[in-house]
Order: structure tokens, then C-alpha cells, then sequence
């Protein structure tokens, strides 16, 4: 992500480069003579500033082959030869205008280039910097090949090559090795100031961003020895005396292989109206009349690369004549960028502002169906569904996910299910969230009493992005499911008839009451003024009641499971007090029953029994004491259980129970879930109730 | 040289009332537009927005949080990992600047120890239903040692300035990764100085 944000900052502020930058013209002076090994015996004033040139360049790039084709100067850095040629040039610089050494030369055997800049001009380049590649001798030496600078100038970056191509007229495949190894291997890592001398290199490796291909302006130059084909001498010497430079063109190989875009692709040379500038007779304008006869050519070019480059005029000086080949000048007028930082900046924070915009809007988004689920009557053991609907409405692929809140390990309430809790949308598609509420014996109790509520807020959380707040509620209808017997005994009329204030407060009195009996005095009053308890609570009642009148008889009773749906009626029921006969079969009502039972929040054996009664199981006396200790109104719905199953007993013939299973089914079975411990506590109970 | 395109990362969180302007002015600084329309943040949302200061590339990323009262248990826990809080009143509303106290409270509850903080009392545009004098805010801020502005998201009234203060003042006590180390300890006894202060 960061690093494609960078490349396209980087590739926003190229392509807007012109909003920022300016072009200011410098004149820039190239010059390339092979000057054959002579010595620096004449003035070069004819090539460097011939009369025509009334304006003075910005800059000179001067560069010389074969200057030193003595041995000495394959192995040595020193060279006479170079000290005189730099003296010549000095005097031959342009006399309107002074001129300062950007790198005092850089030279490679006998290619050698020196580049001036305009004095007051120096202030403005940077990083200079020079390389050489020999591709002479083994491919490596330097006989052959090329020395560059590389400076900065302004907000461009210049870069002269000055380069002696391999040279072979049936051979023209040459020069392009050569012009592809300089190219590939002319690395800039050399950084000079001025007044160093170069140590010739052969390899610069280092960032590739200091090779040519970076540069905004290559001017290259030299003998790059290409050749006429297909002509013959003499042919060719009537072409340039009649003056028919272009028709020559054609054989020219330099141009043949440029147009089939086999070498110097994307280099750009001016049209040639000078005649060849090799061979001739050194000393005068004679075509080469040694032994073999050399057909004239033009091995001496200048191209160039880059944008805002116009070419002023290219062309020879026939008056240079102490080489067999004539030197080749040219003079641009090229537009260097000068980058306006205040408006660099504003483009810049154009484009910072841009991609900001994209990385906001491709941060992932959804809508939600609503942002409140509210359920309606939610009732004991009743599931209740809402869906909530999440579009990805974004610009990319969504994960969701349920979060926990801070203080809480779960995401969601426990009577609340969520499916699913995450999920992956994909960009325009839905996802259906099923949430539904049900509330059991372990949620019941405290929604009951009113202590908790059907409230909560779920964290929808969006992978790498916003967390949306979904708040769920509803209203929970109180039943005597789940609601504690000392409540229950306290409750004179239906559960849902009592007003919640009320309920909450039967349900304190209930459980401080609860708390005094078993402390102090499970006989006495403690509050006189109150309507004393129900014995038992009138559900229970209800239930064994229509068990005792329709099910004595019933095959399969506590066998044979109910309807769910039944039991939800008499609940329903049971809560509201009506009808009053319970509706649904006895099979259903004995389930009821047992739920009933099994949801008490305190068992009809509270907790803190359980161990006493473990161990006074075996012992019908103990057993009967242990009994006294249960609060009353837990004994009184043991005994009046304990009755009924006796009851149920007398029927067995009928009903085809026994106690064994009744026992266990009533007294485990209301406690099914809880330890192990606990269950045997409660199956050895169920010996208790065989001794009444 | 790839460079990364952002040299810090400042997480800023928005916290105050319900309908003071948190999320316009955010959507003023990240967008620079502003929208009338009410529609009240149920969660935390953020957005991201790149700024230069002092020569380094700072990416904000803003959240944004629900004022609401009944979501404050939870918004709370998003303090932790904040480096600047931005607490926002209504100057058109006594009761959010009232509650400055009780929001500044939270901060000190569950926010870093050393965040950075700043006052802000927006809607200063509308000055004829101003309830809340500047001079009040000024001096609830001066009693805390926090920056405060007056912002208008709508007319964009010191809005930038109010997210790039905080920044910049997140900035300066953030060792710089190259400096050496003697720069390094002044800046460490710098936060250490002002977190006792605090």
C-alpha cells in the first residue's frame, strides 16, 4: 500500500512537471576532434569559436579521440599531450565571456573530454560526476570506448558523452557493442569537485539511478566510426563534389541503423550539411591518398537525448588541419528546468491531498439496515430473530467482525446470538446478520427480577476501518419460570399482572427475607404486617394439580416428551393467570413441570445443602432434620413434590412408573446440568423422598 | 532510496458532546467541505490526512467518536491508543462546555498519561446564539495547561491550525530518529518535565 502510494506521488509529480517547472535556455557548445595522436601544435579558435558564433555559449563540452596514442598512455593517467590540448582550448573559449572548468577533463588513453561552464553560471550545477568505460583491447581497455560527465544543473541534469567507437567498415556491428556497453556500463558514482583530477575507472556500480537513462539531456559525441557501405570510393567522392551530401546520406551507416532503430534509440541528430570529416591527408583538405585509400565518411557525429534540446547549427571546421579527420561542432540551445518550489510544493499537495482523498475513500465502508434492533415481548424461552443487513457500500472487500467491549470478553449479552460474527462482503454485495434473543434459565432470573435488562451494544468492527455501534434492546415479559420460590410465594397474583416496580421489590423482600429465615428463625414472621406467603408457589401447584387430576393414569407420563410449542401456552398460562384450565397435553404439562423445576435459580435442595444432605442420605432421622433446615417454603414444594410422586406410585399399575425413575427423574432431572457432585447429591435426595 | 511516503504516524481522537461539530471538522479538515446536515456518529470512524511539519511527513489519522452519553463506556476504551486528544465544545451550548470537566476526567482515566491535548469551541460562527464566552473557555484551558482555540468548522475558522497545533506540539516531544543522542535525552527530560507538571 505505502509503497504504491509512493510510486504514484512520484509518478503524479512527473507527469504535472510542467505545472511547476520553468525552462530557461543555456547555450551549450559540443565539439569532437580525433586529432590522430598530433600534437597541440595550432590554435583551435576555427573550431571552438569560429567567427559566426558572436554569442558565447553557457557551456562547452569538448571532446577529443585518439589524443595520445603513444604507449605510455594506455598505462600512465599523465599525459603531455593532454596538458597542451587543455592549454589550446583555454585560449580558444569564447572571448566574450569567462569561463570556468566543471571537471578539469576526464580522460581515458586517448579520449579525453573537458567541460566549461560560463563563469556565475557555476554556482548552479551540482553533483558532478564522471565515469569511463573501455571497450577497447579484451573489451575492457580503454583504446576503445568512452568517458562521460554527469552534472547537475539547475533542476536537469546534463550529461556529455565523449566516446571512440570500434571501427571496421564490414564490421559495423561493432560500434553498436560498443554503444550498448557504454551505455549499460557508464555509471556515474565518481563524484568530483572540480579541481580533482579523475582517476580513469573502468566500472561504476552503483545505484542505477546514476546511469544515462537518468539524465534529462545526453549530448553524445565522438568518433563513432561508422562508415559509408554499399559505395565505393569513387562514387562517393563525385556525391560530395556535386555537393549531393543527402543522396550520400543513404549509404551512411550510422543513419541506415538509427532508422532500423538498432542503436542510439531515442537519440536524435541533426541534418549533416558538412562533408565528410575522415579521411584525409593530414595538413589539408585532400582525401586520404596513403596506401589504402580510405573512402571518405562521416565518423565524427554529435547526437543527443532528451527534451527541450533545439540544435543551432552543426557542422565541421575544414580549417583544423593537423588530424586526418576534421572536427565536428555543434551548439544547442536547451531548456534547463528550473523547478518553482512554491509551486513544486502546491502541486505536491495537491497530489498528498488526492491520494489522501483515494485512501480515505478506499478505506472500507458500510451501511447497516439500522443502527437500533429492538425486540419485541421477548418471553422465557421463546426465541425471538431480528435481521440486520450489512451492504458493503465501499470500494473494496469488507470483513466484519463482532468486537467485545473493553470490559468484556464476549461481544454480546448471553441471551443474545448473533450469527454470523464476522463475515467477508465483497464491494456492493449484503450480508444478512441473524440476531435473536433467548432467554433461559441462566438469563431468566435476573431479567425476571427486573436487576437486568434486555439491552446491549454491539461493536461492529470493519477490518482497517470504523467500528459501527448497533444497540439492541426490547422489552422482557417476567415469568414465573425462573423466578425464585421465596419470590414466587410472595406473588399473589399472575406474574404478569404484578407492575415491574413491585416485582422488584417482592423479589428484594424476598431474598432478604430468604436470608433471615435462614439465619435466625425459619418459624417466625419477620414482618407481621405483610399478607403471609403462599405455602407454595400457586404454579407449581397448578401444574401437579392438573398432573394429580388428568395424568395420574397417563402411559408414558414423564416418559413421553412435550410440545414445545405447548409449553410456551403454559407458560403463557401460568404468567397470565388463565385460562385456567392449562391447555396442551398432560405429556406436555409434566414436561412443564419439570422445566419448571429445573429453572429454578435456587434448587428446591438450595446449594448449600446439597453436602448435608449427601450425607445424612442414608439416614432417615438426619434426613428428616436436614429437612427442617431447608426454608419453608422449599421444604413445603419437596413435601408436596414427594406427595405427588407417592401418588404418581400408587398408579404404577397404570402408569408404569417406579420410583427409581421418578426419583431420579425429579430430583436429578431438575438439576441435570450441574456437577456431577452435586447430581449424586441430588440422586441420593431421591432416597429421601423414597422414605416418606 | 524508497522512500516511505510518511515519516510519523499520529493517531488524534475527537471526544466531546453529542452535535458539537466533531465529525464536521473533521470532514472541514480532511475534506475541506462541510455538510449541514446532522447525522449523529453511533461508532467511531476515522480518516486519514498526510501534513508536512517541520520537514518531516506526518499521516493523522483522525478518529472520530460518538458523543452520545450511552456509547461514553465504550468510546472511552479508544483513548488508549490516541497521541493527541481533541476535546470540542459548543459555544452555542452551555451544557457541552459544562461537561468539559467531566470529559477532561475521562481523558485522565483512560487516555495515555502524556497525550497531548486541546480544547476546541466550535461553531464560533454563529455569535448571536453564543452561550459560552471565549473568556471562559480560555481560562477552563489555562487552568489545565491546554491549548484552546475557537474553531468554526463551517467557516473554517481555525480549523487547520487547531489539528496541525496538536500535531506539532505531538511532534515536539517525539525524539527525532536521527538525532544524536544528546538531542534525544533533552527531549525525553522535556516530556518527563511536563508530565509532572500535568
Amino acid at each position: 500500500m505505502e509503497s504504491s502510494r509512493d510510486n504514484h506521488i512520484k509518478l503524479q509529480m512527473r507527469e504535472r512537471e510542467s505545472d511547476y517547472t520553468n525552462l530557461q535556455p543555456y547555450r551549450i557548445f559540443c565539439g569532437t576532434w580525433n586529432v590522430n595522436g598530433q600534437q597541440a601544435s595550432e590554435a583551435i579558435n576555427e573550431w571552438l569559436c569560429p567567427a559566426e558564433d558572436s554569442e558565447p555559449p553557457d557551456i562547452y563540452a569538448i571532446g577529443f579521440q585518439e589524443l595520445d596514442l603513444s604507449k605510455n598512455a594506455y598505462i600512465f593517467s599523465e599525459s603531455v599531450r593532454e596538458e597542451d590540448w587543455y592549454k589550446r582550448i583555454k585560449e580558444a573559449l569564447h572571448p566574450k565571456a569567462k569561463y570556468k572548468k566543471v571537471v578539469k577533463l576526464v580522460r581515458l588513453v586517448g579520449m579525453m573530454l573537458v567541460v566549461f561552464i560560463r563563469k556565475g553560471l557555476e554556482l548552479e550545477i551540482y553533483d558532478v560526476m564522471s565515469g569511463t568505460v573501455g571497450t577497447g583491447i579484451m573489451g575492457v581497455m580503454g583504446n576503445k570506448g568512452g568517458v562521460a560527465v554527469r552534472f547537475g544543473l539547475r533542476d536537469s541534469t546534463l550529461c556529455f558523452v565523449n566516446s571512440h567507437l570500434a571501427a571496421h567498415t564490414v564490421e559495423f556491428e561493432r560500434p553498436h557493442t560498443d554503444f550498448k556497453d557504454i551505455n549499460s556500463r557508464m555509471l556515474f558514482g565518481n563524484r568530483t569537485i572540480s579541481d580533482h583530477e579523475l582517476v580513469p575507472c573502468f566500472f561504476f556500480f552503483f545505484s542505477s539511478e546514476n546511469s544515462l537513462l537518468f539524465c534529462s539531456i545526453v549530448i553524445w559525441l565522438g568518433d563513432l566510426n561508422y562508415r559509408l557501405s554499399d559505395i565505393d570510393n569513387d562514387a562517393c567522392k563525385k556525391l560530395i563534389s556535386d555537393g549531393r551530401l543527402q543522396e550520400l546520406m543513404k549509404y551512411d551507416q550510422l543513419v541506415r541503423q538509427i532508422s532500423q532503430k538498432n542503436v542510439f534509440l531515442d537519440y536524435l541528430e541533426g541534418k549533416i550539411s558538412f562533408i565528410p570529416t575522415y579521411k584525409y591527408d593530414p595538413g589539408t583538405d585532400t582525401w586520404d591518398t596513403s596506401e589504402k585509400c580510405r573512402t571518405p565518411a562521416w565518423c565524427d557525429r554529435i547526437l543527443w537525448r532528451g527534451s527541450n534540446v533545439g540544435q543551432l547549427c552543426y557542422r565541421s571546421h575544414m580549417a583544423c588541419k593537423l588530424s586526418d579527420h576534421k572536427p565536428v561542432s555543434s551548439i544547442f540551445e536547451s531548456g534547463i528546468k528550473v523547478i518553482d518550489r512554491a509551486k513544486q510544493r502546491q502541486v505536491y499537495e495537491d497530489v498528498m491531498k488526492q491520494l489522501d482523498k483515494w485512501e480515505n475513500e478506499f478505506l472500507p465502508q458500510v451501511e447497516v439496515s439500522t443502527m437500533e434492533i429492538k425486540f419485541k415481548d421477548i418471553k422465557f424461552i421463546e426465541q425471538k430473530k431480528e435481521i440486520l443487513v450489512v451492504s458493503n457500500t465501499g470500494q473494496v472487500p469488507v470483513q466484519f467482525e463482532f468486537i467485545p467491549k473493553p470490559s468484556d470478553t464476549n461481544f454480546c449479552e448471553p441471551w443474545l446470538s448473533v450469527e454470523p460474527s464476522k463475515a467477508v462482503i465483497s464491494v456492493g454485495a449484503k450480508c444478512e446478520v441473524h440476531l435473536s434473543v433467548y432467554v433461559n434459565k441462566d438469563t431468566g432470573p435476573s431479567l425476571n427480577s427486573g436487576k437486568a435488562r434486555i439491552e446491549d451494544i454491539l461493536v461492529l468492527h470493519l477490518d482497517g476501518g470504523k467500528d459501527l455501534f448497533i444497540t439492541v434492546s426490547g422489552n422482557y415479559i417476567p415469568s414465573s419460570f425462573s423466578s425464585s420460590i421465596e419470590t414466587l410465594v410472595r406473588m399473589f397474583k399472575p406474574v404478569t399482572d404484578v407492575e415491574t416496580g413491585s416485582l422488584i421489590e417482592i423479589v428484594s423482600a424476598s431474598t432478604s427475607l430468604q436470608h433471615l429465615i435462614l439465619t435466625i428463625d425459619q418459624a417466625s414472621s419477620p414482618n407481621p404486617s405483610e399478607d403471609p406467603p403462599l405455602d407454595i408457589p400457586k404454579e407449581i401447584w397448578r401444574l401437579v394439580d392438573h398432573l394429580y387430576k388428568y395424568g395420574m393414569e397417563q402411559d408414558e407420563l414423564f416418559r413421553q416428551p412435550g410440545l414445545h410449542s405447548e409449553i410456551q401456552l403454559i407458560r403463557d398460562c401460568l404468567d397470565q393467570g388463565k385460562p385456567r384450565l392449562l391447555p396442551g397435553s398432560v405429556h406436555s404439562v409434566a414436561e412443564a413441570l419439570l422445566l419448571f423445576l429445573e429453572v429454578l435459580p435456587e434448587p428446591v435442595v438450595p446449594y448449600e445443602h446439597y453436602d448435608l444432605c449427601l450425607h445424612v442420605c442414608d439416614n432417615f432421622t438426619q434426613a428428616k432434620q436436614v429437612l427442617q433446615r431447608l426454608p419453608t417454603s422449599h421444604r413445603n414444594v419437596f413435601k408436596y413434590i414427594c406427595a405427588f410422586l407417592r401418588e404418581l406410585l400408587k398408579h404404577s399399575a397404570s402408569n408404569f412408573l417406579d420410583a427409581r425413575f421418578l426419583g431420579e427423574l425429579h430430583l436429578n432431572g431438575h438439576q441435570s446440568s450441574r456437577t456431577a457432585h452435586q447430581t449424586r447429591a441430588d440422586h441420593r435426595s431421591s432416597l429421601l423422598c423414597d422414605a416418606f | 532510496m524508497a522512500k516511505k511516503t510518511y515519516d510519523l504516524l499520529f493517531k488524534l481522537l475527537l471526544i466531546g458532546d453529542s452535535g458539537v461539530g466533531k465529525t464536521c471538522l473533521l470532514f472541514r479538515f480532511s475534506d475541506d467541505a462541510f455538510n449541514t446536515t446532522f447525522i449523529s456518529t453511533i461508532g467511531i470512524d476515522f480518516k486519514i490526512k498526510t501534513v508536512e511539519l517541520g520537514g518531516k511527513k506526518i499521516k493523522l489519522q483522525i478518529w472520530d467518536t460518538a458523543g452520545q452519553e450511552r456509547f461514553h463506556t465504550i468510546t472511552t476504551s479508544y483513548y488508549r491508543g490516541a497521541m493527541g486528544i481533541m476535546l470540542v465544545y459548543d459555544i452555542t451550548n452551555a451544557k457541552t462546555f459544562d461537561n468539559i470537566s467531566k470529559w477532561l476526567r475521562n481523558i485522565d482515566e483512560h487516555a495515555n498519561e502524556d497525550v497531548e491535548k486541546m480544547i476546541l469551541g466550535n461553531k464560533c460562527d454563529i455569535e448571536d446564539k453564543r452561550q459560552v464566552p471565549k473568556q471562559r473557555g480560555e481560562s477552563i484551558a489555562r487552568e489545565h495547561g491546554i491549548p484552546f482555540l475557537e474553531t468554526s468548522a463551517k467557516s473554517n475558522v481555525n480549523v487547520e491550525k487547531a489539528f496541525m497545533d496538536l500535531a506539532q506540539a505531538i511532534l515536539n516531544k517525539t525524539p527525532s530518529k536521527d538525532a544524536d543522542g544528546h538531542n534525544k535525552a533533552v527531549d525525553i527530560h522535556k516530556s518527563e518535565s511536563k508530565g509532572r507538571c500535568c
